[in-house]
């Protein structure tokens, strides 16, 4: 393991012995074996992207998406939008975070506790519910079809609100400034309490404390949070696919979806390529920025309860504002999702109230015969196979990432390998999830050698779905690690119990909980999930999100209104089950 | 070269007749982490039956030891060998699996399974080791019982004291019957009354089970209440081995001496000067044969030493009074000399100084021992 230091004569029966030695520690197959997992899940899409690239008669490609009449349409103009939804998904996001945040935390609003929870709402919402309820209440007739709330009242809604980037930025916005919320009121709760009033003893006003004292605390988490939704927004793709793709607003992701899914394939990976170079770019500079000071942001921990802010005659404005702000993207959308799917002609209301697409039989007069999604076998096997979906990935990935976490922080391997893997393990996080659903394609959609093409398979995105969330569920199977003093593990061992053995009958109970609760959030994250799987998904083998997507392009705005409340209201449920079960007692701390 | 991986059961099964014990032989044993040393190069051996003690300060390389024992860490050079079983060598060539040592460990922190209770802590090592069960059943009640918590088998370890947990840790670690007992400072957490307690116990335990036990502790008392063998460890060597009584009558380093005793010996640093030592102006005896010069340290145990209430008195060091302890019938002075050296002066009654007062310590005609400038002893002739 370490360097021997005696230097001892070597004869090729101790080295036999000693290699017999080193091979029979299970540490070390299990190390082999996580990490070539690794490898294929996470370095083989990747090269088999940059591959499929640079084979004969796709190098033209580079020069097409590069250096052509078409690059200015193909990449350059995307590009460009993409950036612009980035820096506003940025701005929003940290404004309407931040401001809330301090609202949440700083304050003495009444009702605080209830706004705070519904600031972290949007983000377990799919992405897509804030596009269709903007869509269901600002679609105008520029491309024809049925119109949103306002125009069937008689409001006329001008084109820059109905299409294009305004209402991709506002719902991104309103989807990503959850992120940053958390981040900030997490920050600011630690500069609460004990730290400033410490600071304010010294006799230092308070500008002044806020300053010196709160703001170096609180600026890591508000750039990190800036940079996060600066990278979301720039890859997201079901938004801009919702409300600029009618209006030939394209941003990379469209771009590369439109690429792949009409045959264009090479320049769709090129174009991939370049998403994942400029999200990995932003995402790792945010993991610098706040990787050495997060550290500093928790550890400081709660403190006492402070006085909070008086507002005096802001308090109303204030209050009105942050309320307006949490409704505008948690209720109203959920009643208009709600309610638009039970109108009976498209988001008219004087057409009067049905249940037809939720429970209807097939009828010709309405959404082409469509049967409600509660009636309709489509559905019902798409949802099984998301809930299928959300489980095997759950469950595989919890136990990659307890294993792989197990292996970095546990086995005292060498160091290449256990940095090795926590390289591969975090990768992912880099990759926007329509560019891994694209790699998965380029490097699993033939067949290699006796593998046949797993294109269409549920494997491919069960697969996919564990590449994608690996770098969470070794995040959780860390902490949850973490909580297992290495001494109670070294018992075991002193027991004569095996690797296998101590992580089935020590290791695994103690660490359920945590496991159990990130398990359950990585099942919310690929329920509903679009981007990666809106590539791997095929009609053979629905599940929901795609589904919706594909309802919302084809008009049957209803239906796709009605699957996402399923989405939303699965994602919510499991969310909160999730906290819940976070806070359950365990029998052998019943009374701790 | 045979590979001892995978002692046959058999052996193991051996294992359990009550009263088996090895002997230890530990040669040259070392452990290097990166570049460092934490274990350099030392030699132990005691017979089947023995209590010894690893004694050092943190960092000596003592828990690595114990660890090694164990078989927790692998070292990287020199041999261990239970009785006539090598169980480890630091060139790979032998390694036996911790649970085919036949040793067990009680952990500084307990290390019990928080999610077991206290009985299921006690037999589960045995469903590991394949015991049967009535046999399982019966020798965790047997251990239960002899540790004086059969009350307590049902619950779980965070819901009985430290004291108690201790207890659950030590009968899981004899429940096997293992031939070796290995304790990394089993007493570190408890308050002062359990530890003196839980000391009887655990001598108790080793002398009905027969077992060799080598027990880790930065705590002189417990090693020389404890030992039947000390190995004195500093910076991964073994700065003295030998019996309680051997290391604290005959020191062979200064580190030794003012390591082990309560109070322990007090070293004064004396210069040489034509065929005499003098320290802080007063003469401390005829300097041992290899008089050529420089500075010699001169050993005095606290009873040697005298405390006269004039600091000015002559023949006597000026120095400062700091604390006093009764100690059996009798008082410990704390004093500074004027380096600082903390001094440990033993007498009948107390004094009636305040801290910072001054007063003059007695040195006798000649030290209790000589030590040289690196801390060895030197071969003088030691006066009582």
């Amino acid at each position: 393991m370490k360097r021997a230091p005696a230097p001892r004569r070597t004869t090729v029966g101790s080295t036999v012995a000693r290699a017999r030695t080193a091979l029979g520690q299970p540490t070390a197959v299990l190390g082999a074996g996580t990490l070539l997992v690794l490898a294929v899940l996470v370095v083989a899409p990747l090269l088999g992207l940059v591959n499929t690239t640079l084979t004969a008669g796709n190098r033209e490609a580079w020069t097409d998406v590069f250096a052509s009449p078409m690059s200015e349409n193909l990449l350059w103009r995307p590009m460009g939008n993409s950036v612009l939804m980035g820096v506003a998904t940025a701005a929003g996001s940290t404004v309407i975070g931040g401001f809330l945040a301090w609202v949440v935390v700083m304050t003495r609003l009444p009702g605080r506790g209830i706004l705070g929870l519904l600031a972290t709402i949007p983000f377990a919402l799919p992405s897509f519910a804030l596009a269709l309820a903007w869509e269901s209440v600002f679609r105008n007739d520029l491309i024809g079809g049925s119109t949103g709330i306002l125009m069937n009242l008689g409001i006329p809604v001008p084109d820059w609100l109905a299409w294009g980037p305004v209402p991709i930025a506002a719902t991104l916005t309103a989807h990503y400034f959850s992120l940053s919320f958390m981040l900030v009121a997490a920050a600011l709760a630690s500069v609460n309490g004990d730290l400033m009033e410490a600071a304010e003893l010294t006799g230092a006003p308070t500008m002044r404390v806020a300053r010196d004292i709160a703001l170096p605390v609180v600026a890591p988490a508000m750039v990190s949070g800036a940079l996060l939704a600066f990278a979301e927004g720039v890859s997201n793709f079901v938004t801009p696919a919702l409300l600029g793709l009618p209006v030939r607003f394209h941003t990379l992701s469209t771009r590369l979806y439109g690429a792949i899914s009409t045959g264009d394939v090479s320049r769709g990976y090129v174009l991939s390529i370049v998403l994942i170079l400029v999200a990995a770019m932003i995402m790792y500079a945010s993991t610098r920025i706040t990787g050495g000071r997060r550290s500093f942001a928790t550890i400081t921990g709660k403190g006492g309860r402070r006085r909070g802010v008086d507002l005096g005659p802001w308090a109303r404005p204030v209050a009105a504002v942050a309320w307006l702000l949490v409704t505008c993207t948690t209720v109203v959308p959920g009643l208009v999702l709600v309610f638009s799917s039970l109108t009976l002609r498209t988001n008219d209301f004087s057409s009067g109230l049905t249940l037809h697409y939720w429970i209807g039989g097939s009828d010709p007069a309405l959404a082409q015969g469509q049967r409600g999604i509660l009636n309709n076998p489509q559905i019902l096997q798409a949802t099984w196979n998301t809930v299928l979906l959300g489980v095997c990935v759950a469950i595989c990935a919890g136990v990659l990432g307890l294993l792989v976490s197990y292996v970095i922080t546990r086995s005292g391997g060498p160091r290449w390998l256990t940095g090795t893997m926590g390289v591969l393990s975090f990768v992912p996080f880099l990759i926007p999830g329509i560019a891994l659903g694209a790699a998965f394609i380029a490097q699993f959609g033939a067949p290699i050698g006796p593998i046949p093409s797993l294109y269409g398979t549920f494997a491919i995105l069960v697969l996919a779905g564990i590449a994608a969330t690996i770098p969470f569920a070794v995040r959780s199977g860390t902490s949850a690690l973490g909580q297992v003093s290495k001494d109670v593990e070294e018992s075991a061992v002193m027991a004569g119990a095996g690797l296998f053995r101590r992580i089935g009958s020590v290791i695994a109970p103690l660490t359920a909980r945590g496991l159990f609760t990130g398990g359950v959030l990585v099942f919310v994250q690929m329920v509903r999930d679009l981007s990666l799987v809106v590539l791997l998904a095929t009609p053979a083998m629905p599940v929901l999100a795609v589904l919706t997507y594909q309802y919302s392009s084809e008009n049957f705005t209803q239906s796709a209104n009605a699957v996402t409340v399923v989405i939303a209201v699965i994602s919510v449920a499991a969310t909160i089950i999730a906290r819940r079960f976070e806070g359950a007692a365990q029998p052998w701390n019943s009374n701790s | 070269m045979t590979s001892t991986i995978g002692t046959d059961r058999a052996e193991r099964t051996g294992m359990r007749s009550e009263a088996s014990s090895a002997s230890l032989t530990i040669t040259d044993l070392r452990k290097d982490f990166g570049g460092t040393a934490a274990v350099d190069g030392i030699s132990v051996d005691v017979p089947a039956g023995s209590f010894l003690v690893l004694l050092g300060p943190s960092g000596c390389g003592k828990t690595t030891t114990l660890r090694m024992l164990a078989g927790l860490e692998n070292p990287t050079g020199g041999e261990i060998r239970f009785g006539d079983r090598v169980i480890a060598r630091g060139d790979g060539t032998a390694l036996v699996a911790p649970a085919e040592r036949g040793a067990g460990l009680v952990f500084q922190s307990y290390a019990l399974w928080p999610h077991k209770t206290v009985r299921q802590n006690i037999e589960w090592p045995l469903t590991v080791a394949r015991w049967p069960k009535e046999e399982r059943r019966s020798r965790g009640d047997r251990v239960l019982s002899m540790l004086a918590i059969s009350d307590l088998a049902d619950r779980y370890p965070g819901e009985i004291s430290g004291g108690q947990q201790q207890r659950v840790a030590i009968a899981r670690m004899i429940a096997p019957q293992p031939e070796v007992l290995l304790f990394d400072e089993p007493l570190s957490n408890l308050d002062a009354r359990l530890r003196v307690e839980t000391r009887g116990e655990l001598m108790r335990v080793h002398r009905s089970s027969g077992a060799t036990s080598v027990y880790v502790t930065h705590d002189q008392v417990e090693a020389m209440t404890m030992a039947t063998h000390i190995a004195l460890m500093k910076d991964g060597r073994i700065e003295q081995f030998g019996t309680p009584r051997e290391l604290l009558e005959s020191p062979r380093t200064a580190f030794a001496a003012t390591f082990i005793g309560t109070p322990p010996a007090n070293i004064v640093e004396c210069r040489v000067h034509g065929g005499r030592l003098r320290a802080f102006g007063v003469d401390c005896g005829a300097a041992p044969p290899p008089s050529g010069g420089g500075t010699v340290r001169a050993m005095y145990r606290a009873g040697s030493v005298g405390i006269a209430a004039d600091a000015s008195e002559p023949g006597c060091v000026e120095a400062t009074f700091a604390d006093q302890v009764p100690m059996a019938d009798r008082w410990v002075i704390g004093v500074d000399l004027p380096d600082g050296t903390r001094m440990h002066v033993s007498r009948d009654t107390p004094v009636g100084l305040l801290p910072g007062e001054a007063l003059g310590v007695r040195l006798p005609s000649a030290p209790d021992a000589y030590f040289d400038a690196s801390g060895e002893l030197l071969d003088a002739e030691v006066s009582g």
